[in-house]
């Protein structure tokens, strides 16, 4: 998603920034720096710490932006419980459009991939096509919403 | 005061919230005081209760370190209204749910403690622990759980299931019509939503949060336009996504 995102904003990002690579966070993310300490300091539940993240997010992009982090960080401590605790696999559809993200990020480490078949012969095929088609339609979509509201 | 203006008002909070995070809040909270389908309301309190006492539970700690999680014996620290079947699922979705099998569910079945009531209680933990977590990502005190309405559950279960799909039976992806086409647009959905659909009223309980603490279907599909939000689609993704990599969610 952070990936489509950026293509879709035409914008620069260093996905290794979900692997917590500071380095990564200068690219075309606003605050992407405190953004992801602050997300990693909760989600490690490293209270002292999050004290810390929260002021430096606070200070650096204001009380909005700290509630929305919060509010997306908490949302995302429910997402893998829903998957982890019914089983579910990775939709076909998203599996084809994050073949190389995957392998990129290295998810394949995570237990919980168990749930997912090995990409196959025919998802590979159509990760070539995906995303690219993906973005066509998000784009278009994009455009229609925007003549909508203007 | 009116019984909804008691929860999660914010009034105290040193940050403005959005009023459409505190409703959603707010009204979820009144969800889980009222009888469900499966659980009525003093056991959906008591599961939230044990959300809580997970996360201070010595035998869970012990647990989360044995190579086998299913080998072990111990009390977990709970409550006295749920059978120990149901205390030991809410703990292990709070504190160990990448180690939950589909055998796990299947034996709690013939204990009694049925694949219905398994979802209806994954989706009162997640929501529970979702709302508690917002509230310590911003420093705020945990908001005290609702008193539980009189009546039983109705034991509903939708129509159109299938079982191949996940550890539990969901609606098919073409299943969500007639009483459950609200739930996604035909055939339009995707695994994570379809998870808890054995239970419809827990997907859409979900939703009401999501809605606001994530994006809506409808945002979902806007990656560059304005969201309604402080933050963008990049400083939203990049925070889910970290959370998401510490929590080694595949999904």
């Amino acid at each position: 998603m952070l990936s489509l995102s950026a293509d879709l904003s035409d914008a620069t990002v260093n996905l290794q920034m979900i692997n917590g690579d500071e380095a990564a966070t200068d690219g075309d993310v606003a605050h992407a720096r405190a953004l992801m300490k602050f997300a990693e300091t909760f989600a490690l539940r490293d209270e002292q710490s999050l004290a810390d993240a929260r002021e430096t997010l606070l200070d650096e992009a204001g009380p909005g932006v700290l509630v929305d982090a919060a509010a997306v960080a908490a949302n995302f401590q429910r997402m893998v419980r829903i998957a982890d605790s019914t089983g579910i696999p990775l939709d076909t559809r998203s599996a084809a459009m994050s073949v190389d993200i995957r392998k990129e990020l290295d998810l394949q480490r995570f237990g919980s991939a168990k749930n997912t078949p090995p990409t196959s012969l025919k998802t590979k095929l159509l990760s070539y096509i995906a995303r690219p088609m993906a973005k066509i339609m998000l784009r278009r979509m994009e455009a229609k919403a925007q003549k909508d509201r203007s | 005061m009116a019984r909804s203006d008691l929860y999660c008002n914010y009034s105290e909070s040193p940050y403005p919230i959005r009023q459409g995070l505190a409703n959603a809040h707010k009204a979820y909270w009144q969800a889980l005081a009222a009888p469900g389908n499966w659980f009525n309301g003093k056991q959906r309190v008591a599961i939230a209760c044990e959300v809580r006492n997970a996360l201070s539970c010595p035998f869970c700690e012990q647990r989360k370190n044995a190579l086998s999680p299913y080998t072990l014996q111990g009390e977990h620290l709970k409550g006295d209204v749920l059978g120990d079947e149901v205390v030991d699922a809410v703990h292990r979705v709070v504190t160990d749910q990448s180690r939950i099998t589909k055998n796990y569910i299947d034996d709690n079945a013939k204990l009694g403690f049925s694949e219905e009531q398994y979802v209806e209680l994954v989706g009162i933990v997640v929501n529970v622990f979702s709302i508690d977590e917002f509230h310590r990502a911003l420093g705020l005190p945990l908001e005290p759980l609702p008193e539980p309405m009189a009546g039983e559950p109705d034991h509903y279960r939708p129509g159109l299931t299938e079982q191949d799909t996940a550890y539990v039976a969901m609606i098919p992806p073409e299943g969500a019509v007639g009483d459950e086409a609200d739930l996604w647009e035909a055939a339009k959905t995707a695994n994570v939503l379809r998870a808890l659909s054995l239970v419809p009223s827990a997907v859409r309980e979900w939703m009401g949060i999501a809605d606001e603490q994530y994006l809506s279907g409808e945002a979902m599909m806007n990656f560059s336009g304005p969201n309604g939000r402080a933050i963008n689609r990049m400083q939203i993704e990049l925070v889910a996504g970290r959370v998401s990599s510490i929590n080694e969610c595949f999904y």
